[in-house]
C-alpha cells in the first residue's frame, strides 16, 4: 500500500515526515527479522542480523534471533558429530562381533573333538567342564548374533517389499517352535504392509520370543490385534505374562538392559533391536503393562 | 576495592559482593569473558563470592562467551549470581543465558538491583 502525502502538508507538519521515515525504517527492520526467521526455519544458520543502536524491543528481538541461530547451529553441529561417532561405533561393534564368530566356532568344534576323544563319564568333572564350556559358548554366540542383528540395521540399505503380516507371524511361530510353547490368537485381519521382510521377521520374532521366554503361566497366551488409523496401523502383541513394573518400562528398550535377572540367557539386545528397526523407519513402539496383568507391545506401521 | 577494563568495572561491595557493571553498548566476546573471569578471580582472591552482574548496557554476548560464563572456569569466582536486566536486550540475553546455557551456579534475573542484592544476601 502506498500513501501519497501533499508536500505543503508535510511542510506544515514536519513530524509527519519523521513518523513516515520511522515507519519505513521499522518496516525494513521487521522485514529483516522475518527473513531471518525464514532462514532459521530452513535450517540456515549463517545469517546474522545487525541490530541498530536504538537498543529497543526490535533490537532485542534481533539479538534474540541471532542467539537462537547460534544455539541451534551449535546443537546441529554437535548432533552431526554424535551421529558420526554412533555410526563408527556401530560399524566397530559389527566388525568386532563378526570377527569373534570364527574363533568361537573353532572353540565349539574343539569341544566336540574333545568330547569324542575323551568320552568322559557323565558324572565326571571333565564332562561337567565340557558342558559348561558348551553352555558359555552358546551364550556368547547368542550375544554375538544379537550385536550383529542390532548393528547391521544402520549399515544396510533397507529394501522394502509388500509383506503380509499374517504370513510373518505364521512363519516365525512355526520356525521358532513358538506354537509348542504358546497359543497365538490373531483377533483382527492383519494388513499387508510395505517393509523390509527380514527386519519385520526380527521385530515379530523378538516380541513373540519375549512373551514366551518370560511367561510365568503353564500356557503362554499371545494375542495379536491391529487398529487402523488414518495414515498408519497400530499392531499390538499382548501376553498373559508377569507384566513389567512401571519403573522398568522405559529401560527395556535400552541396549544391554536386563530387567528380569532370572533369565540368564537374556542378552538385553532383543527389544533394543526392535526399537532400532522401527525407529530407523520412523515408526514408534511403546509398552503398556501392569505387574501380574501381562504386557502389550504396540508398534506403528505406515500405510 | 575496584578494578576496571575498557568496558567493565569490577567492585567488591561492602557486603562482600562482587559487583560487575558494563559500559554502554558493551559487546561481550570470549576474550572479554575470559579477561573478566581472570580479573574477577584476582579480585575475590579465588574465593567465590555472591555476584551482582548488571547486564543492562550489554548489547551483544557471543555464543562462546555465554558458554564460558556458564562453564566451570567462571563458576570458580562466584557462589551465586543476580543478573540485572533493565533493557530489552539485556532481558533477552539474560533469559537466553539461563535457558540455553544453564550456568553451573544458582543464577536469577532481576530488574531491580535492591531485589538482586537481597537475594544474594540470603543464605
Amino acid at each position: 500500500m502506498r500513501i501519497d502525502i501533499d508536500n505543503s502538508y508535510l511542510a506544515k507538519n514536519p513530524e509527519t515526515k519523521s513518523v513516515s521515515f520511522q515507519d519505513s525504517e521499522n518496516s525494513k527492520r521487521l522485514g529483516d527479522i522475518l527473513d531471518m526467521i525464514g532462514r532459521i526455519a530452513a535450517l540456515d544458520f549463517t545469517a546474522v542480523l545487525n541490530p541498530s543502536s536504538k537498543n529497543d524491543v526490535v533490537d532485542a528481538i534481533a539479538v534474540g534471533l541471532n542467539m537462537l541461530s547460534e544455539e541451534l547451529n551449535s546443537n546441529v553441529v554437535e548432533k552431526t558429530k554424535l551421529d558420526e561417532v554412533n555410526c563408527k561405533l556401530e560399524r566397530f561393534a559389527h566388525t568386532t562381533a563378526h570377527d569373534l564368530k570364527s574363533p568361537l566356532n573353532s572353540i565349539v568344534g574343539l569341544v566336540t573333538i574333545l568330547e569324542i576323544a575323551l568320552k568322559p563319564d557323565k558324572d565326571s568333572e571333565v564332562h561337567s567342564c565340557l558342558l559348561k564350556i558348551r553352555e558359555t559358548t552358546t551364550q556368547m554366540k547368542d550375544l554375538i548374533s544379537g550385536i550383529l542383528d542390532y548393528s547391521k540395521i544402520a549399515g544396510d540399505e533397507i529394501q522394502k517389499e509388500k509383506i503380509d503380516l499374517n504370513e510373518i507371524i505364521f512363519e516365525v511361530s512355526n520356525l521358532d517352535g513358538i506354537l509348542s510353547r504358546a497359543k497365538i490368537e490373531i483377533i483382527d485381519i492383519l494388513p499387508t504392509i510395505l517393509f523390509n521382510r527380514a527386519s519385520m521377521v526380527q521385530v515379530i520374532r523378538n516380541l513373540l520370543d519375549n512373551a514366551v521366554k518370560y511367561s510365568d503361566k503353564k500356557m503362554c497366551l499371545i494375542t495379536v490385534r491391529v487398529k487402523e488409523m488414518c495414515d498408519h496401523y497400530q499392531v499390538s502383541i499382548s501376553d498373559n505374562g508377569p507384566g513389567i513394573a512401571l519403573e522398568n518400562q522405559k529401560r527395556i528398550f535400552e541396549l544391554f538392559t536386563k530387567v528380569n535377572l532370572s533369565k540368564p540367557d537374556s542378552q538385553g539386545i532383543g527389544l533394543a533391536t526392535v526399537r532400532n528397526i522401527l525407529e530407523t523407519e520412523e515408526e514408534k513402539i511403546w509398552v503398556e503393562s501392569s505387574l501380574g496383568e501381562g504386557t502389550v507391545f504396540t508398534f506403528t506401521i505406515k500405510k | 576495592m575496584q578494578r576496571k577494563t575498557e568496558t567493565i568495572t569490577f567492585t567488591i561491595l561492602p557486603d562482600n559482593i562482587l559487583h560487575i557493571e558494563c559500559a554502554p553498548n558493551t559487546i561481550m566476546t570470549l576474550d572479554e569473558g575470559k579477561e573478566s573471569t581472570r580479573i574477577g578471580g584476582e579480585l575475590v582472591n579465588h574465593q567465590p563470592l555472591p555476584m551482582l552482574c548488571d547486564l543492562t548496557n550489554v548489547v551483544r554476548m557471543t555464543h562462546d562467551c555465554r558458554q564460558h560464563f556458564a562453564g566451570p572456569e567462571h563458576a570458580k569466582i562466584f557462589s551465586k549470581c543476580a543478573l540485572i536486566i533493565r533493557s530489552p536486550i539485556a532481558k533477552i540475553i539474560g533469559n537466553f543465558f539461563l535457558g540455553a546455557n544453564r550456568p553451573l551456579r544458582p543464577t536469577r534475573l532481576f530488574t531491580d538491583c535492591e531485589e538482586g542484592l537481597k537475594w544474594l544476601k540470603k543464605q
